[in-house]
């Protein structure tokens, strides 16, 4: 199992400054925030597409291709059961099927996955010791941002472990595909506890190490690698900057909402 | 001038919320250039010294420390642990934890950039640094995706870069199969002809034969400091501090010579000058008899594996490669092969935790493929190499009835089994505690209670002595071949040469995911060549043992041969 979602293209936009990126995910987030109809979305998910296909990241949409329509499908059906507004197309018991309720639960689940694609195509282009710099030039502390990059490193180990703790119980007899959702859901509590013990173990371990390789010393440590500002960086702001501005204009234009019919 | 590289004096240091100290007024000091080993049983205070050395303890783990370290004339104990980093390098077991960066390069210069050291002198210390371990050209790489030899070379690289004045190595080869094992001591050894200072904590007796010195400790108290010579031939010595005695010492010692060789060669020339008629022994070709086995005789298959070939959907290549096997009821099987061989990738198909992307994989002459994994349980149990992977219950007891519970037998049943297998395992005074408070060995015992209550025929055990100390691994061994007497099948995946000679009575060495071994434990040390190719070592006893041309197993087998001959 691959533990991190970098891939070492080299291109343009791995080559960006470490600010950059992190601005472009805030940008990503941004501007999904503003809109709920999916039609609005299309052209940020077209941009994304582009990056995709340019950083060659398409790998790691196809690992997460299960979660992404898993996500999109799952919410907009939990969104049935809540959004109750326009005329109702079907009489089905407990959920609302609406023209407006089946948009606005589409548009929430492709927020959701456009939201997990920005932060998908992040970690494609920019190494955790990248985050680190720019969360930092962005005036967070280094402690705090290398901690935050870290966790990303140690999400995928955490996975990886669970899924060895899920297989150990299975081979004692526990079936985990036993009884309807909830039921299935509890059995896997079982599985907490060795999870959570091997991370804080391993979380102990990872700090002990960090430590004794001089890790807290300095509040702003030097860098092997040096990330000056290039024209390109200045593009890739004022594009981040055009997105941005744009996707609040259509936020604030009203364009971006789900009218009642 | 001092000539100290490193002094302890009166170290003594209890963990927060102990009663006991691990430590006891604990004083020894190192030469400058000198490689000291410190050895000793789980629980006698080898990890907590080496964390006294660079103020993890008591800045990390607290608790209450007396006594003075002194590197050269600098006192160590009014530092903190990120200032001590520069002074004293440490390098872990566990070398997935202490890899953090994307890249060899960045992983090297990230103890660098926490000093604040400048780019330029950065650059400049870089590739001497990856020079030193054999790592040059693998700057760009992702640690990830370097072999476990490689991931611990490289953190000992990270270290080197800082250049400290001692290096101190807890444990660095506990994980690694034993090609990578011998990368790290060759690198060891390099770093010490360099007049570097070096502190490696070990298990294994073998690995620190050439040592300076040997500091023996037993419950926090250093009862021994010398060379080798002394301290490896004091048997009783290392028995009641559960450390292995080294094999060849132990030969010596039976054919009546004694003294200590801190190689084969050594040992070899020892004997030959006692024994001269058995210098110009001939290499022999026909093997002697294999040794009677107590364990029961295979007989019909319990596992047939025809041609499996599997790979990992991210992979695109073959982690097994149409591999064959079958297992009778009753065989003690050792899988033995390099980190990432295929070694569990195959335990995983037995046990039906992976399906064949082609060929079959039969149990009891039913096609496993088609079965679930909890199907299986009753029949083939597996052991995780890491036992706190399977236990999750608040008690020692409600672990064991895990399993039996989740078939549904009634409490009567569940009772019985439990206090069964809690007796095989010697864990029945423990019924009541926490899981998670064992020992280590004792957790290892528990994982195996834990499937034994399911009555397996077939019992899969995966590095069943990582991380244990020699006594606790004889234990556990002892129990595994009971188990196997009493008619269970044993496979048994480990990196470890002597528990294969000593108790395995078949081997099937992988290599990239064929199979290019299946045959007795003998006919196996025999192929010097396929040893070779393999990147197996023997244990040295057998090694030595070869130069007369013979196979022996354990000490005593090669005194007898030798006694017999010479």
């Amino acid at each position: 199992m691959a533990l991190s979602l970098y891939l070492d293209r080299g291109t343009m936009i791995h080559r960006l400054h470490p600010t950059v990126k992190v601005i472009s995910l805030f940008v990503m987030f941004w501007s999904v925030y503003w809109v709920d109809h999916p039609l609005s979305m299309i052209p940020l998910g077209i941009f994304m597409a582009w990056v995709a296909q340019y950083t060659g990241s398409w790998k790691n949409f196809y690992r997460y291709r299960w979660f992404f329509i898993i996500l999109v499908f799952t919410t907009m059906f939990a969104w049935m059961f809540f959004y109750r507004q326009g005329t109702r197309l079907v009489h089905v018991p407990l959920i609302y099927i609406s023209r407006m309720s089946l948009t606005f639960g589409f548009g929430r689940g492709i927020k959701l996955a456009e939201l997990l694609a920005a932060s998908v195509l992040f970690l494609s282009v920019t190494r955790v010791e990248e985050f680190t710099v720019g969360l930092s030039k962005l005036g967070v502390s280094y402690r705090v941002g290398f901690a935050i990059s870290l966790a990303f490193r140690l999400v995928p180990l955490f996975i990886e472990s669970a899924v060895t703790v899920v297989d150990s119980q299975k081979l004692r007899g526990y079936d985990f595909d036993k009884g309807r959702l909830f039921e299935r859901l509890r059995r896997y509590v079982t599985v907490v506890i060795p999870v959570f013990m091997a991370a804080l173990r391993r979380a102990n371990n990872m700090a002990m190490a960090l430590e004794a390789r001089g890790f807290g010393l300095l509040n702003s440590p030097s860098t092997l690698i040096d990330y000056p500002v290039k024209p390109a960086d200045i593009v890739a702001s004022l594009t981040l900057f055009i997105i941005g501005a744009g996707y609040f204009l259509i936020y604030y234009t009203g364009y971006g909402a789900i009218r009642v019919s | 001038m001092n000539d100290k590289a490193l002094s302890a004096s009166e170290v003594t240091f209890t963990y927060h919320g102990g009663t006991v100290p691990a430590l006891r007024a604990l004083s020894f000091a190192q030469g400058r250039g000198e490689l000291v080993g410190i050895m000793g049983g789980s629980g006698a205070g080898k990890s907590t010294l080496a964390k006294c050395l660079n103020r993890l303890i008591p800045e990390f783990e607290g608790g209450d420390f007396h006594g003075i370290v002194m590197l050269g004339r600098a006192r160590l104990n009014d530092l903190r642990v990120c200032e001590a980093a520069a002074l004293v390098g440490m390098v872990f077991q566990d070398f997935e934890a202490q890899l953090f960066c994307t890249s060899v390069e960045l992983e090297v210069a990230f103890a660098m950039e926490q000093v604040g050291m400048d780019r330029a002198e950065m650059r400049a210390r870089l590739a001497p640094a990856l020079e030193s371990v054999g790592l040059p050209g693998f700057e760009h790489r992702d640690p990830t995706s370097l072999s476990g030899g490689e991931k611990q070379r490289l953190a000992i690289a990270s270290v080197l870069a800082l250049r400290p004045s001692i290096i101190v190595l807890d444990e660095p080869t506990t994980d690694l199969d034993p090609e990578g094992k011998a990368e790290v001591f060759a690198l060891i050894a390099k770093l010490r002809q360099q007049g570097l200072s070096l502190i490696v904590i070990e298990h294994e007796s073998e690995e620190l034969l050439q040592a300076d010195r040997i500091l023996l400790l037993r419950k926090g108290e250093l009862v021994a400091d010398g060379p080798p010579a002394e301290v490896m031939t004091n048997f009783d010595l290392l028995n009641q501090c559960d450390v292995h005695q080294p094999g060849l010492n132990r030969v010596l010692h039976l054919i009546g010579i004694g003294g200590h060789a801190a190689s084969v060669d050594e040992a070899y020339e020892a004997i030959v000058r006692k024994y001269p008629a058995l210098r110009d022994a001939q290499r022999v070709r026909t093997l002697p008899p294999a040794p009677i086995e107590s364990g029961s005789t295979p007989t019909a298959p319990l596992v047939e594996m025809e041609n499996v070939t599997f790979e990992y959907p991210e992979q695109g290549k073959s982690a097994l490669d149409g591999v064959s096997l079958e297992i009778g009821a009753g065989d003690f099987l050792a899988i033995i092969g390099q980190n990432g061989s295929g070694k569990t990738t195959l335990a995983k198909h037995i046990v039906g935790l992976l399906t064949p992307t082609s060929g079959r994989v039969l149990l009891e002459g039913r096609d496993r493929t088609s079965m679930r994994a909890a199907e299986t349980a009753r029949e083939v149990a597996y052991v995780f190499q890491n036992p706190d992977h399977q236990i999750s219950a608040e008690s020692v007891w409600d672990e064991v009835a895990f399993g039996p519970r989740n078939f549904g037998f009634g409490e009567a049943e569940i009772e019985k089994r439990c206090t069964e297998v809690l007796q095989a395992v010697n864990l029945t005074d423990m019924r009541d505690s926490d899981p998670f408070l064992l020992s280590k060995g004792e957790r290892q015992r528990l994982a195996v209670a834990s499937v034994l209550a399911l009555r397996p025929r077939l019992l899969i055990l995966d590095e069943p002595t990582t991380g244990l100390d020699h006594r606790e691994q004889r234990n556990m061994m002892a129990l595994i071949q009971e188990l196997n007497r009493s008619g269970i099948a044993i496979v048994m995946i480990t990196h470890t040469p002597w528990l294969v000679a000593e108790y395995a009575r078949r081997v099937v060495l992988i290599r990239r995911g064929r199979k290019l071994f299946d045959g007795s434990v003998q006919e196996f040390f025999a192929q010097d060549d396929l040893l070779a190719r393999s990147s197996f070592r023997a244990p040295p006893v057998t090694q030595l043992s070869r130069r007369f041309g013979s196979v022996a197993l354990t000490p005593q087998a090669l005194a007898d041969w030798i006694r017999e001959r010479g």
